[in-house]
């Protein structure tokens, strides 16, 4: 128990395609020594001459002799599954196969596992230095415990991403997707015991970073590039490189020295003159200076982000702390007070997130777990008479046949296409099933509204942060509130309405932006569907969308339009420069990279004010005008 | 980029046929076996060359759901052409066309052009619509017809294009009123300097600013 709670934030991962990864790093290194570009990432070792090894020796590739032969029985179905895979789709990482350290403390997700992870743990410890990536990094308001978990999902959402491009680039590929799947009884384990109600203070923070974006949404159409750039930006950054491998690599790359310039031309050639010497000795100079220079000013960024997460995790921490102690206890006295309300919009620490949702949404359905046990058990009860009958019956045409697709094989469609890239709702994953229950328990008490696309995306992230029956509970009452049962119901005259009150909120906070989609005819149904119906959660990265939910629960309907506003507000500028498609194709695919402190200031900037007018009362007045 | 002409498509269908992957497909030559589901609409845009000239395509991919009906019918305005897809593998998608193809009849102008698409064609061992099925469908509603795999890209290009081509003989025709803009054409700034009998309308600037 005390090995379990003791796990830190400080979860370290290293993932990098093989092959594919190798050689563009070493480049994308070299190209940064010269020239100061993004991707490189000078330490105290990484002098600028030195180009980046292709082959890290520290660098362990995840195949039977790494991960199976540290702890063959634990790695149990991802070894099987990372070792049969044909050469360039191997995970390696770095000294810890698929490295998941833990700081001080070692995590047991499961019995078995237990003593698996103290030894990845050990290690993982001892070589903390080499581990580059840090996983607790951006979205400091998560907790450390979901921070890792989603370091499992990432990985496994890389792992496939890597697989997809392979697939497409026609390779063969050996590992199918049920292979994964296999690898979800192990999995299923860990993200148990990441999800606990329990949590620990965030520790401080650790290791340079890029930052993986927890949480992160992963565009279907921008994915598979973004990944594998960040994944070899991962991997490029290594701060301790042996000075072999190095020297390995010069014999293969002589041209990613800059060094080169100090050497005398081959006996061929005419030698170089003394001014010559000279000149080359001086730029190499220069080159040496504006590379430390850049150094020096990276370490300082670095420093100062550091700092940043730092106080960031400590006032989560702080957050947590009074969230559980003085306001969960006096909720009703306390949770419109202005303190509250303010340390609310700051986001809501992921382990009271559940909690305060909950209270916020209230059930005024007056939902018992019974009460979902009773339909759940009935849904269940559909679905076997349906696997009974349904491959007869398939042919049938009519009423009846509309009525089984929007409950039963629709639902079952839309699972897997829910958050595809967390993997964790696929066929097999650990929330499959448990998503499949919220919503077929949800057809079977709402049978009036039925299941409609959009709804898996709300369950999945309740399942997130609740256990299911809390979960089924604020499901049902949050799509009980008006403005989610018009558009649920498909209300479209009443959905109509509210995008004309959201026009008028939208011309009063940004009229330039407003006159420039009137004249290329970009109506708000266009974007805002997407955006309410699934509550940005399918929008913005999730890390994102929770924090717009935990205002949202705070402020009610009025909140969805007001960050509708703010994220135009956001990228007002870029949006006035696109045409109608583009703008279009904009929005509805928001770029990943959005960041919740930019967008929560633009949504701050845009109040919902129209003259003295509220939102409820444009709202209702644009409803009651028929 | 300059172009000819601007179509404005709509892709319609039940939900999971493909039409997502298809414009995938089409518009980024990658497929995505598990594809975020499509809630409202989502939008791309390619362009292609017929007859010599640049076109742009600028497709309006549609949610599938029979719930969504009436958020879809109202996207049917000033598209010259509709891709409606069912998937070979799923009876009952094709036993809904009907539905489709009146909702597209109805909320669309007459001179629409319909290509009816029987996507998932790679999944041959699962198939339960025929061929000569979808194709006999086709002749009887005045439909042009492809069996398409967005999985495999074969006859991907060929749907999207064949439908503007469709589109465009018809405009020589002189069938579509190029000028107005409800029929899902628009003149596009390249135009005025190639074919000046086209060129004196408001064309090119609205459009204009559009660049692929």
């Amino acid at each position: 128990m005390s090995a379990r709670e003791g796990h830190h934030e400080s979860c370290n991962i290293r993932v990098e395609p093989d092959g594919a990864g190798a050689q563009p790093r070493t480049q994308a290194n070299v190209a940064g020594d010269l020239s100061g570009g993004a991707t490189s990432n000078l330490t105290s070792q990484g002098l600028p001459s030195s180009p980046a090894p292709t082959k890290d020796p520290c660098r362990v590739s995840a195949k039977p002799d790494t991960i199976q032969g540290e702890e063959p029985s634990a790695s149990g179905h991802l070894g099987d599954d990372l070792s049969s895979r044909p050469h360039p789709q191997v995970l390696r990482t770095r000294t810890v196969p698929n490295s998941v350290s833990y700081d001080s403390t070692i995590l047991s997700p499961g019995d078995e596992d237990g003593e698996t992870f103290a030894e990845l743990g050990t290690q993982g410890h001892s070589d903390r230095r080499f581990m580059d990536v840090s996983l607790s990094s951006r979205n400091t308001f998560e907790s450390s415990r979901r921070h890792c978990c989603i370091c499992w999902l990432r990985l496994f959402a890389c792992t496939s991403t890597h697989q997809n491009r392979l697939a497409d680039r026609g390779n063969k590929l050996s590992v199918s997707s049920l292979k994964i799947a296999h690898s979800w009884s192990w999995l299923f384990c860990l993200v148990r015991s990441l999800f606990p109600k329990k949590q620990r203070e965030p520790k401080g923070p650790s290791q340079n970073v890029p930052g993986w974006k927890l949480f992160g949404k992963v565009p279907a159409r921008e994915s598979a590039p973004k990944d594998s750039r960040t994944i070899q930006q991962v991997a490029g950054t290594s701060p301790t490189q042996p000075q072999q491998g190095r020297r390995k690599n010069l014999e293969f790359e002589p041209l990613s020295t800059t060094a080169l310039i100090l050497e005398d031309r081959p006996a061929n050639l005419p030698a170089k003159s003394v001014e010559e010497a000279q000149r080359h000795r001086q730029e190499y100079d220069e080159m040496v200076a504006e590379a430390k220079k850049r150094e020096l000013k990276e370490a300082q960024r670095k420093r100062k982000e550091m700092k940043e997460r730092f106080k960031q995790e400590e006032s989560i921490a702080n957050a947590m702390v009074v969230w559980n102690n003085d306001i969960l206890p006096n909720w009703e006295n306390t949770r419109n007070t202005r303190r509250v309300r303010e340390l609310w919009w700051q986001g809501l620490p992921p382990n009271v997130r559940g909690k305060v949702w909950s209270l916020a949404i209230g059930n005024e359905l007056n939902i018992t777990p019974e009460l979902y046990e009773i339909f759940l058990s009935r849904a269940k009860e559909r679905w076997r008479s349906f696997s009974e009958t349904g491959s007869e019956t398939e042919a049938d045409d009519g009423a009846s046949l509309a009525d089984r697709e929007s409950s039963l094989d629709l639902i079952k469609l839309d699972i897997s296409r829910t958050f595809p890239p967390l993997f964790i709702f696929q066929k097999g994953g650990p929330y499959h099933d448990l998503l499949h229950s919220v919503l077929g328990a949800y057809t079977c008490y709402r049978p009036d509204v039925g299941y409609v696309q959009g709804m898996s995306f709300i369950a999945a992230v309740l399942i997130l942060n609740l256990e299911e029956a809390d979960a089924f509970i604020a499901f049902a009452n949050l799509l009980n509130k008006p403005c989610q049962l018009a558009f649920f119901r498909v209300d479209h005259d009443l959905m109509l309405k509210y995008f004309a009150a959201f026009e008028v909120f939208f011309e009063e906070n940004l009229p330039r932006l407003f006159n420039h989609f009137q004249s290329s005819n970009l109506t708000p149904d266009l974007y805002l569907i997407d955006w309410i119906f699934t509550l940005y959660s399918k929008s913005l990265p999730l890390d994102v969308a929770c924090r717009v939910w935990d205002v949202f629960c705070r402020d009610g309907e009025e909140f969805l339009f007001r960050t509708g506003l703010g994220i135009l507000r956001l990228y007002e500028d870029v949006l006035l420069q696109l045409d109608f498609i583009r703008s279009a194709q904009f929005l509805t695919r928001l770029p990943e990279d959005i960041g919740s402190d930019r967008l929560f200031a633009c949504i701050a900037a845009a109040p919902m004010l129209n003259g003295n007018r509220k939102w409820s009362q444009v709202s209702s007045s644009k409803q009651k005008k028929t | 980029m300059a172009y000819a002409y601007l179509f404005k498509y709509i892709i319609i269908g039940d939900t999971g046929v493909g039409k997502s992957c298809l414009l995938l497909q089409f518009t980024d030559k990658r497929f995505q076996p598990v594809h975020d589901l499509t809630i409202g609409v989502e939008f791309g845009a390619r362009m292609i060359t017929i007859d010599g000239k640049q076109i742009k395509l600028q497709i309006w991919d549609t949610a599938g759901q029979e719930s969504f009906r009436s958020i879809t019918r109202s996207y049917y305005r000033g598209a010259a052409g509709a891709l409606l897809v069912y998937d070979i593998t799923r009876r009952d998608t094709f036993n809904h066309l009907t539905t489709w193809l009146e909702d597209a009849r109805q909320h669309s102008n007459s001179n629409m052009v319909i290509m009816l698409i029987g996507n998932k064609s790679d999944l041959e061992s699962r198939r339960e619509v025929k061929k000569e099925e979808g194709e006999a469908f086709a002749r009887e509603h005045g439909l042009i017809f492809m069996e398409t795999s967005a999985k495999t890209a074969s006859n991907v290009e060929e749907a999207f294009i064949n439908t503007a081509k469709e589109i465009y003989e018809k405009i020589q025709e002189g069938v579509f009123d190029i000028n107005n803009e409800a029929n899902g054409i628009k003149i596009g700034p390249q135009h005025a300097t190639t074919n000046s009998t086209l060129s004196g309308s408001q064309g090119g600037q609205q459009a204009g600013g559009g660049c692929c």
